[in-house]
């Protein structure tokens, strides 16, 4: 380049731009050191104007499937409607990756100004300062919970705070492929069934249908549940198990014996329902005769399967399960629109047009006037049949437990690592009750 | 460097200021190096804000009880308590280790032997072979994809398309991916099967080889196996530590696959559990992102000194031809 014997030209024009191109490089500086700062100003600006009682927008976040987005996106235009300064920016995914997805933004402190969340993770998010007391907004009577069920409101209290309102009430629900039954002239599972005779059923519809007569629960922590309440027991007893390792023992037991009958499928299948997702229950995948539930399900499985379904409740005495809050809107403490949140829970609550247009996809409302109306109006059959249910069982529940405790979520994973460790004959039940019990005393720590 | 600026110093003298040339020079070298940085700078932001401030903070957090939920202003300092715990007191902590070695010493040299015997075969001057180049390279096109994780599960169900191959010579398969004693073996398989980035690698390894050697070689009276064995392998051997290198750290970092066969549990029972889905399961599911940093830094180091152990090892069995290096 040096030797060029044309007096330099190849550098020339880098020097006659020099200025132009220092300035244009000055101009690149500043706009790289100011775009985080005006960011950050833009931020800020939003935070002055916010709050404000001017144009509102609110996020709100919930899982569920296509059916569930339209019926809130409709509940939630009706509140702009009637609001027309309050809009939302609504997101919604499937159930799997939700809680990855909502601990996520609140890590990044951008959690929406309302999310659903369950009983898995309400206490894990009140235990921290994540979630708003609605307490205040109760007494003062602006959040409206005078028509809930006593039981429903307490399921949403951890630690004397309100965390969470409950968006609809479900139980659990042993549902099952009635026109299979009926092909093969089978008796239909009745509620109040002892456990012993339902696995003798299922055998039964084993031995004449080819088809596996019922799911295998062990894995299954709301089964679990259910039984230790039967037991006098419980899943958690103030920060501690409210169970032994006989307990477990005894219930694994329970299945070894049900599987040596022939009643259940084989582990991998058992493995396949053990699935959150609803379109690999055994029951709608054809698998087996029923599976166990929660009973606003209902209309999602019947979507999956040409076959009708049934259901009832779980084996033992139905007094072992409780009205549950099947999920909860909860409020997000740093949101810099606490009022109006709290408002548009309440209007999804206490709205006769939104929890008509909400119906029982969250569960059965519960404002229990609404409630009722609801069900003189449903017509779906799948929904109407999840309301018969929970309607008869409403007389029959037994108290609420208290809320699942921190750590919960790792209880349930370690649940079905033990249970199916037996269920492929690994180990025996009593080595898996004891592994269990181990693992839970370190996750609830 | 005193060839490139030297004719910026000419051009400066000559262009404005021939009384200052020192001065003009030092603040041109400057803007050119600020130039130099303006247009690194997005990579360096993404470098600095995506990878090495995250990587510091990690570290810090690894050395706290951070739960992803308290603001971090909020996370108390722990020590080394989370490291005590993942040598001492976690069970599937080791598990995972366990899977991962497992995994990696079974799945890289199997892929890597495919590799090379499809790159032996590919080397020839076949009619169509660019073809068939073509088509084992696709697989790894594919990657790290959840679709083909997905395709794999399917295919080894119970009522997959492999058992329904095993049917027609009346063997009745297995569960494959829902049977703890098999689900690891079919990620392998899958890891196993995507050879093709190893195996274009090779070839090109393979073309470099001279003919003469092959010539001189048979000459002497070597047999094939000779040649291969005399030939072939010492000059690929750079080739083969730059595979074994790299395919070891994708080993390691095996998560996408497991994550779907499993949905992001790990099972059955713990049989898929990689470590970097206990990682993440510790990080995302029981939100203990201190402790999951503390793992992500245990396997840092620990990748760091395989590979360590790969390149001292290197100098006792890598040949490069042209002397010493």
């Amino acid at each position: 380049m040096h030797t060029s014997p044309t007096t330099g030209s190849p550098v020339e024009p880098l020097f006659r731009s020099r200025a132009p191109r220092r300035r244009i490089l000055r101009g690149l500086v500043a706009a790289v050191v100011a775009a985080p700062l005006m960011f950050g100003a833009a931020a800020c600006g939003d935070d002055g104007a916010a709050t404000g009682d001017d144009k509102v927008k609110l996020s709100i976040f919930w899982w569920g499937g296509e059916a569930r987005a339209k019926l809130t996106e409709d509940a939630l235009a009706l509140y702009t409607k009637k609001n027309p300064n309050v809009t939302f920016e609504k997101t919604w995914q499937a159930n799997q990756g939700y809680f990855d997805k909502l601990a996520t933004l609140t890590a990044g402190g951008n959690p929406p100004d309302i999310f659903q969340i369950d009983d898995n993770y309400l206490a894990e998010y009140a235990g921290r300062s994540t979630v708003l007391d609605l307490t205040s907004y109760k007494d003062s009577g602006k959040l409206d919970v005078s028509k809930f069920p006593k039981s429903l409101l307490e399921y949403g209290v951890v630690d004397g705070k309100l965390a969470g309102v409950a968006a609809g009430e479900n139980t659990q629900g042993l549902v099952y492929n009635k026109s299979l039954l009926t092909k093969n002239g089978l008796p239909e599972p009745t509620t109040g069934m002892s456990w012993a005779e339902h696995i003798a059923w299922a055998e039964q519809v084993a031995k004449k249908t080819k088809v596996p007569g019922t799911q295998d629960p062990s894995a299954d922590y709301k089964a679990l549940w259910v039984w230790l309440r039967q037991q006098g027991k419980d899943l958690y007893k103030g920060n501690d198990l409210g169970f032994d390792e006989a307990d477990v023992t005894r219930w694994f037991e329970l299945w070894k014996g049900a599987r040596d009958r022939g009643a259940t499928p084989t582990p991998d299948v058992i493995h396949e329902g053990n699935s959150s997702d609803i379109t690999k229950q055994l029951v709608v995948t054809g698998k087996s005769a029923t599976s166990w539930v929660w009973v606003n399900q209902m209309p999602d499985l019947k979507k999956n399967t040409k076959d009708e379904l049934g259901v009832v409740a779980y084996p033992g005495d139905p007094s072992g399960q409780w009205a549950r809050a099947s999920m909860y809107w909860s409020v997000f403490k740093g949101s810099k629109h606490r009022d109006a949140v709290v408002d548009v829970i309440n209007f999804l609550a206490n709205d006769p047009e939104a929890v008509a247009l909400l119906g029982t996809d969250r569960g059965l409302p519960s404002n229990m006037d609404l409630r009722a109306k609801v069900s003189e109006t449903a017509t779906d059959p799948a929904m109407k049949q999840s309301i018969a249910v929970e309607t008869e069982l409403a007389a029959k529940f037994g108290p609420s437990p208290q809320v699942p405790i921190k750590g919960h979520s790792k209880v349930k994973s370690e649940l079905v690592k033990a249970a199916e460790n037996a269920q492929y004959g690994r180990v025996t039940p009593a080595e898996a009750a004891k592994q269990f019990l181990a693992a839970c005393k370190s996750a609830i720590a | 460097m005193a060839l490139t600026t030297a004719p910026g110093r000419t051009g400066s003298t000559r262009s404005a200021r021939p009384h200052a040339p020192r001065r003009g020079a030092g603040r041109n070298r400057h803007g050119e190096g600020l130039a130099g940085y303006v247009f690194l700078s997005p990579w360096l932001i993404g470098l600095m804000g995506v990878t090495a401030i995250p990587m510091l903070l990690s570290l810090y957090l690894s050395f706290t009880n951070y739960d992803i939920l308290t603001p971090l202003s909020e996370v108390e300092w722990v020590g080394l308590a989370n490291y005590e715990r993942m040598f001492t007191a976690d069970p599937s902590y080791w598990h995972a280790v366990q899977v991962t070695l497992t995994f990696a010493l079974v799945a890289v040299p199997l892929k890597l032997a495919a590799a090379l015997g499809v790159a032996l075969l590919l080397n020839r001057a076949w009619r169509g072979v660019g073809l068939f180049r073509g088509l084992f390279y696709l697989p790894s096109l594919l990657g790290g994809s959840v679709a083909l994780a997905i395709v794999w599960v399917n295919m080894f169900n119970r009522d997959g398309a492999f058992n329904s191959f095993l049917a027609i010579f009346g063997i009745e398969g297995l569960p494959w991916v829902n049977d703890p004693e098999w689900a690891l073996e079919t990620l392998m398989l899958l890891a196993i099967w995507q050879f093709g980035a190893p195996m274009v690698i090779f070839l090109a390894g393979l073309k470099q080889v001279p003919g003469e050697l092959y010539e001189a070689a048979s000459v002497d009276g070597a047999n094939r196996f000779r040649q291969f064995w005399h030939v072939t392998l010492p000059m690929l051997s750079p080739v083969i530590f730059f595979n074994l290198v790299l395919e070891t750290i994708n080993g390691f970092q095996g998560f996408t696959a497991a994550f779907v066969l499993s949905n992001g549990t790990g099972g059955p029972v713990d049989s898929t559990l990689m470590y970097t889905l206990q990682l993440y399961i510790a990080g995302f599911t029981d939100l203990e992102m201190g402790y999951a940093s503390a793992m992500a830094w245990v396997f840092l180091i620990a990748i760091a000194l395989i590979t360590t152990i790969f390149f001292s090892t290197g100098r006792f069995w890598v040949h490069y031809s042209d002397g010493e290096r």
